[in-house]
């Protein structure tokens, strides 16, 4: 979209006349007018024509009215790509909006129709700060509602940033959103954590619901319980009042009553079966005495009878017993006199065979005996050989380790007599004559050097003395020397050597001792692993028993045993017959014994049936009156049994009667119990009961529930706030950060040339919060932008400015530039460049500058269109 | 001629929990100050009975002070015979109250525990049926077909809800609608609905005589009642002190403002839901007028979630005509109007964008 012509009707110092500006050019064009002329009405108008819907009565469009009143009429030409197109509103009165196609005048939107056309045209439509740059430098996207608001903002339009700041409020919400954000989180924080849980009244509001829920369920208990005392109060009450009716009480009584009559008549007629019982147990017992009187004496004629047969067959039976048994006896001797040879055979045979297996024993402990005793000789032989090896081990101590002290003794001797010969002065004396030298009684040999230490005295015979002295530091070697033989004299001493080769030689006897005791330990360790002791108590025993040991020859010990072993056959088959004669022998002496018992049993029945049976002439007699008697008495019995069965029969049920009686009893009293009982219980009820009544607890928890409700309520409808407010919140700082994430780093890419043109490796620096340039570095130092003069913080914001343009002019919006008295702070040398960077900007989009500095702004070139002022 | 005064669900004693305390105060004092305003409707209309059809109390064990209060109120009134049936709050079984009613009570007061025909004058007889437990399940009245009362004229006093109508308090509906003609009756009283309600010409409830909640628009009555053995004459009298006024304010015309009750505001109890629905501008104005009128109720609550939130371009202009203010109500708004987000979201988006619109609205 771009500009053509402005037109303004009665608008504040144009009351009543008519302003026009046209002829606007495509890039820059400069409306350049001395101060007071209008030119910020100009900008109002334009504000308001594309910002303001034509009904409105804002504060903005109430300001362009003029204190004569009446209707604010502003117009504009543009151009889109659909052609040129003229927006007009009349404001305040005959409001109205139009767009007029100027190709041929047509009104193609009117009103309501018109606001969408421009909203369209403006690219609000897309999701962008459609009118950015039309901003005013010093605008800040609010409007002043009071006189500190105003003085605010005309400190914010000397403050040049600010126009950067307009234009990225409107991006971002600006600070209506911060207001907005800020009356959030002030209503958030009063509800919710920073972590969205309830908190302060939220919070609290939920622990009294808890308590109050805890509180409920306890009154409900306690009403559950009251409402259990009742109930069972009811019940006791009603169980009492049937319990204590007078007709319950009455029948209770006479229950008793019946019952207890009932048992004494039972009680009575008891008695009575009492009696007939008896009565007819004696029947009963004289009944059995004379049946068993006449079972007796008829058994004693049965019994006197069976007598005399088994009298009978007794003697038969012994008779033949006793034949048996004299045939079975014979049989026994014979076999007993058969075993007695077999037994003798056996013992011989054994006493045969005994007597080789000992002389075959003797023999081999002789044998053993020779052998043992040769054994011992070998031993003892060895053992002297060890003691000798051991004396002469003990008596030498040319030890290994002492031949090894002896070796080193020498070698010191050695080491040390090489040190003192080294050191030593000597004297040789070279003999030509007869005389001889001598040290004393010593004479020196010829040519034998003479080893000088200390003073030394020499006889010259002939010549007198010679006294030589040697320097101390040879003497030192020698005592070193001489105490080394001392020491190796000494070690040789231990062993009784006087040299070395000899110690060698005692050292090697001493070894082959050491040889020949080991031998000889080795060969007793065969011989007698355990000492002679075992060796010897083992020959006394083979002695003593090889004592009897002859040297005649042995018999064959196996045919001693075979005959030994058919003996004992033989034998054993002797041994089982006479055994088995033996048990038949017994047998046969056993059935005489029982046949000889019979007999004498069956002589005593016999004797006993005929006692019994009495005398054989009055038998009869005696059957026939015991027959008589049994009849009679069986007789009487079964009557009494009758009369009996009769009487039990019409007898009540003692057990029952007794049971009823009990019961009635049992009734009356437990009556009684349980009415007193249930008075207890009563008591007790209604004293709970009106406990609990008295504190009204039905009241009360109704009252919890009704409050619990409310504070349900309560507490939903704070939940749902604070979720509406998390929505919020989640949705502002979401379209924030969209509309920053959006524009922040492309402004930036289109803000570096620009930036160069001013500045050589210039950069700018913004603030993550505001997306306001807070800094800019040159020269590698970086600057605080509230430290920059004016003029530079000026340019800055042009810039900026201008990048936005740029912006949105890539994104295919273009959207005119209007500058109100712009870089007033601003040097000629930098005006010049910042000519340049609009003028570069304006190969591609609409610049329109309002200026009242003509002659500076003279080198900017660019449009100068014309302006017309008339009455309408 | 014979006259009384009908009436019943004082549920004195209600404790009205949810409500502030100084309301809970006033509201249980008008229910107890209705027995003297029943007792001064009797002597108005020369009536000698004031028959009390149930709940007179609302739990089975109030406290002793609430039951000393209407034996104080009653017996004060002791030209008024007064007879009281049990309710379903109340019922015979409710043995400690009606023990402790019995015993204190002044000559002139008679709980009717037991279904036994009652002699109000020498020929007018009640036939009383209270109930024995909350939910008895039958027709306690049905003895009323039977009950033998001679040449009297008839009146039966029951609680509960007749077949084919709810219960107040959703219990099952037991009581035969056609009872006063089965069993020869000249007026049956009924309790147990809290709004007047008459179900014959001869068949009424009374209704409670303070309301206690939204749930019936008319005010509070008891019923004259006047046999002359000819027919009944039923004539509400008003005794409600306290007004329960549930006002639904729909704006779906080109309401700019809403309409308040103006009288006896501190007499009044007020739940307002206001639907339809309204641009940010007004519903602004609604809640400031509504946030400005309630102190003067005595207690006032409002409901605006039905109060759909319509805006358009210039609504939300009012927000921002761009950038990120202008989006984020753009999201909000069509979050609102999303219908494939659940109720809950919608509703979200809908108060978080209210919210929006007031504190844009605060600058």
């Amino acid at each position: 979209m771009r500009l053509r012509a402005l037109h303004l009707g009665n608008v504040r110092k144009f009351a009543g006349k008519k302003a026009s500006v046209t002829g606007i050019g495509d890039g820059i064009t400069v409306v350049s007018e001395a101060n007071e002329f209008g030119k910020s009405t100009f900008f109002d108008a334009l504000h308001a024509l594309f910002f303001e819907k034509y009904s409105s009565a804002a504060k903005t469009v109430k300001s362009l009215q003029p204190y004569a009143k009446g209707a604010v009429e502003v117009a504009a030409e543009i151009e889109t790509d659909e052609g040129r197109f003229r927006v007009e509103k009349t404001f305040l009165q005959r409001k109205s909006a139009r767009v007029l196609r100027m190709s041929d005048g047509a009104v193609i939107a009117q009103d309501d129709g018109a606001e969408r056309w421009i909203s369209t045209a403006l690219g609000s439509d897309k999701n962008g700060p459609a009118g950015l740059l039309w901003v005013r430098q010093g605008a800040i996207g609010l409007d002043p509602d009071t006189r500190d608001e105003t003085v605010k903002q005309l400190e914010t339009r000397r403050d040049l940033l600010s126009s950067v700041s307009g234009e990225i409020d409107a991006m971002t919400g600006g600070r209506r959103m911060d207001r907005v954000m800020k009356r959030v989180a002030e209503e958030l924080k009063t509800l919710v954590t920073a972590t969205g849980k309830p908190t302060g009244e939220w919070r609290a509001l939920n622990g009294e619901i808890a308590q109050m829920e805890a509180e409920l369920s306890e009154l409900d208990a306690q009403i559950d319980k009251l409402s259990t005392a009742l109930d069972a109060r009811k019940q006791a009450e009603n169980l009492l009042a049937q319990l204590d009716q007078p007709d319950a009480r009455a029948a209770r009584a006479a229950g008793l009553a019946q019952a207890e009559g009932a048992l004494e008549e039972a009680k009575a007629h008891a008695g009575r079966v009492a009696a007939a019982e008896q009565a007819h147990k004696l029947a009963q017992i004289e009944a059995q005495t004379a049946r068993g009187r006449l079972d007796e004496f008829l058994a004693a004629l049965e019994r006197l009878a069976s007598a005399h047969s088994a009298m009978e067959a007794s003697r038969g039976a012994l008779e033949e017993v006793a034949s048996q048994t004299a045939q079975k006896e014979a049989a026994f001797e014979v076999a007993k006199a058969a075993a007695d040879g077999s037994t003798a055979a056996v013992t011989e045979a054994r006493g045969v065979l005994d007597a080789a297996r000992k002389q075959a024993a003797a023999q081999a402990a002789k044998a053993r005996a020779k052998g043992l005793e040769k054994q011992l000789q070998q031993v003892d032989e060895v053992e002297k050989k060890r003691d000798a090896a051991r004396a002469r081990i003990a008596a030498s101590a040319a030890t290994p380790k002492w031949l090894a002290a002896v070796e080193e003794a020498q070698n010191a001797v050695a080491a040390q007599t090489a040190a003192v010969n080294a050191q030593a002065a000597t004297l040789a004396v070279t003999y030509s004559g007869a005389a001889r030298v001598t040290q004393g009684s010593e004479v020196l040999s010829d040519g034998v050097p003479v080893m000088l230490s200390g003073s030394t005295d020499f006889e010259l015979p002939g010549i007198g003395s010679l006294r030589v002295d040697v320097p101390d530091g040879g003497r030192e070697a020698a005592d070193a020397l001489s105490a080394r033989k001392a020491r190796l004299a000494e070690v040789l001493a231990k062993a009784e050597a006087q040299t070395l080769a000899e110690a060698r030689d005692l050292a090697a006897a001493r070894a082959q001792w050491v040889q020949k005791l080991q031998t000889a330990e080795a060969v007793l360790q065969t011989l007698a692993p355990q000492g002679t002791a075992p060796l010897r108590a083992e020959k006394a025993a083979a002695d003593l028993a090889g004592a009897g040991a002859d040297d005649a020859p042995l018999p064959a010990q196996d045919a001693l045993e075979a005959a030994l072993t058919k003996a004992q056959a033989e034998d054993a088959e002797a041994q089982a017959v006479l055994a088995r004669a033996s048990a038949s022998h017994a047998a046969a002496r056993e059935a005489a014994i029982h046949s000889q018992a019979a007999a004498q049993a069956a002589q005593t029945a016999l004797e006993a049936a005929q006692a019994k049976a009495g005398h054989t002439e009055t038998r009869d007699a005696t059957k026939a009156d015991l027959i008589r008697t049994d009849a009679q008495a069986q007789e009487n019995a079964s009557a009494k049994a009758e009369a009996l069965e009769n009487m039990r029969a019409q007898a009540p049920d003692l057990g029952t009667a007794q049971a009823e009686c009990t019961r009635a009893q049992n009734a009356v009293t437990a009556a009684e119990g349980q009415l007193q009982k249930l008075q207890l219980r009563i008591a007790a009820l209604s004293a709970e009961i009106h406990a609990q009544s008295e504190a009204g607890i039905e009241e009360t928890r109704d009252t919890l529930s009704g409050r619990l409700d409310a504070a349900r309520a309560k507490e939903a409808r704070l939940a749902n706030k604070a979720a509406a407010l998390l929505r919020l919140r989640a949705a502002l700082e979401a379209e924030r950060s969209a509309a920053r994430d959006t524009y922040f780093g492309p402004v930036q890419r289109e803000l570096a040339p620009l930036l160069s043109i001013l500045y050589d490796e210039a950069g700018l620096q913004f603030d993550t919060d505001s997306l306001l340039p807070s800094g800019l570095t040159r020269a590698q130092t970086e600057e605080r932008l509230d430290d920059l003069s004016g003029g530079t913080q000026e340019q800055i914001a042009i810039l900026t400015r201008l990048a936005f343009a740029r912006l949105f002019q890539g994104q295919g919006r273009h959207m005119p530039i209007v500058l109100d008295d712009a870089l007033v702070y601003s040097d000629d040398a930098r005006i010049v460049k910042m000519f340049t960077a609009l003028t570069r900007v304006a190969q591609e989009q609409q610049i329109l500058v309002f200026t009242c500095r003509t002659m500076a702004f003279l080198e900017l070139g660019g449009t100068r269109p014309e302006v017309d002022i008339h009455d309408l | 001629m014979f006259r009384f005064i009908h009436s019943s669900d004082l549920h004195l004693g209600k404790p009205f929990g949810r409500y502030p305390e100084d309301v809970r105060v006033r509201l249980r004092q008008a229910r107890m100050a209705s027995l003297e305003v029943l007792a001064e409707r009797a002597r108005a209309s020369g009536a000698g009975h004031v028959l009390l059809a149930g709940d007179t109390f609302d739990q089975m064990t109030p406290a002793p002070k609430v039951i000393r209060d209407a034996l104080n109120a009653t017996g004060a009134a002791s030209d008024i015979t007064w007879l009281v049936l049990p309710g379903n709050h109340d019922h015979a079984n409710a043995t400690e109250l009606w023990r402790t009613f019995t015993k204190d009570a002044p000559p002139n007061v008679t709980a009717l525990l037991t279904p036994e025909p009652v002699a109000l004058s020498e020929d007018v007889t009640l036939l009383p049926a209270p109930p024995t437990e909350r939910h008895p399940g039958r027709d306690l009245t049905e003895w009323f077909n039977d009950a033998a009362t001679g040449e009297a004229l008839r009146i039966g006093l029951a609680h509960g809800s007749i077949r084919g109508f709810s219960s107040e308090d959703g219990g099952a509906s037991v009581l035969s609608a056609d009872r006063a003609r089965e069993a020869g009756l000249a007026y049956l009283g009924l309790g147990d609905w809290h709004g007047q309600l008459k179900i014959s010409e001869t068949t009424w409830y009374s209704g409670a005589p303070e309301a206690d909640s939204f749930k019936h628009d008319a005010a509070a009555t008891a019923l004259l009642v006047e046999l002359d053995g000819q027919g009944v004459r039923v004539t509400p009298q008003p005794t409600a002190a306290l007004n329960w006024r549930a006002l639904e304010i729909d704006l779906t015309g080109e309401e700019t403002e809403i309409s308040l009750p103006q009288d006896a505001r501190s007499d009044t109890l007020m739940s307002l839901t206001v639907t339809g629905h309204a641009g940010p501008t007004l519903r602004r104005k609604v809640e400031a007028d509504i946030a400005q009128a309630s102190p003067d109720f005595l207690w006032a609550e409002a409901t605006l979630d039905a109060l759909r939130l319509i805006h358009d371009t210039s609504d939300l202009d009012q927000i921002d005509r761009h950038g990120a203010l202008r989006a984020a109500a753009d999201v909000l708004a069509a979050e609102a109007e999303d219908t494939s987000r659940t109720p809950e979201e919608r509703t979200t988006a809908r108060t978080a964008l209210s919210y929006l619109f007031s504190y844009v609205g605060e600058d």
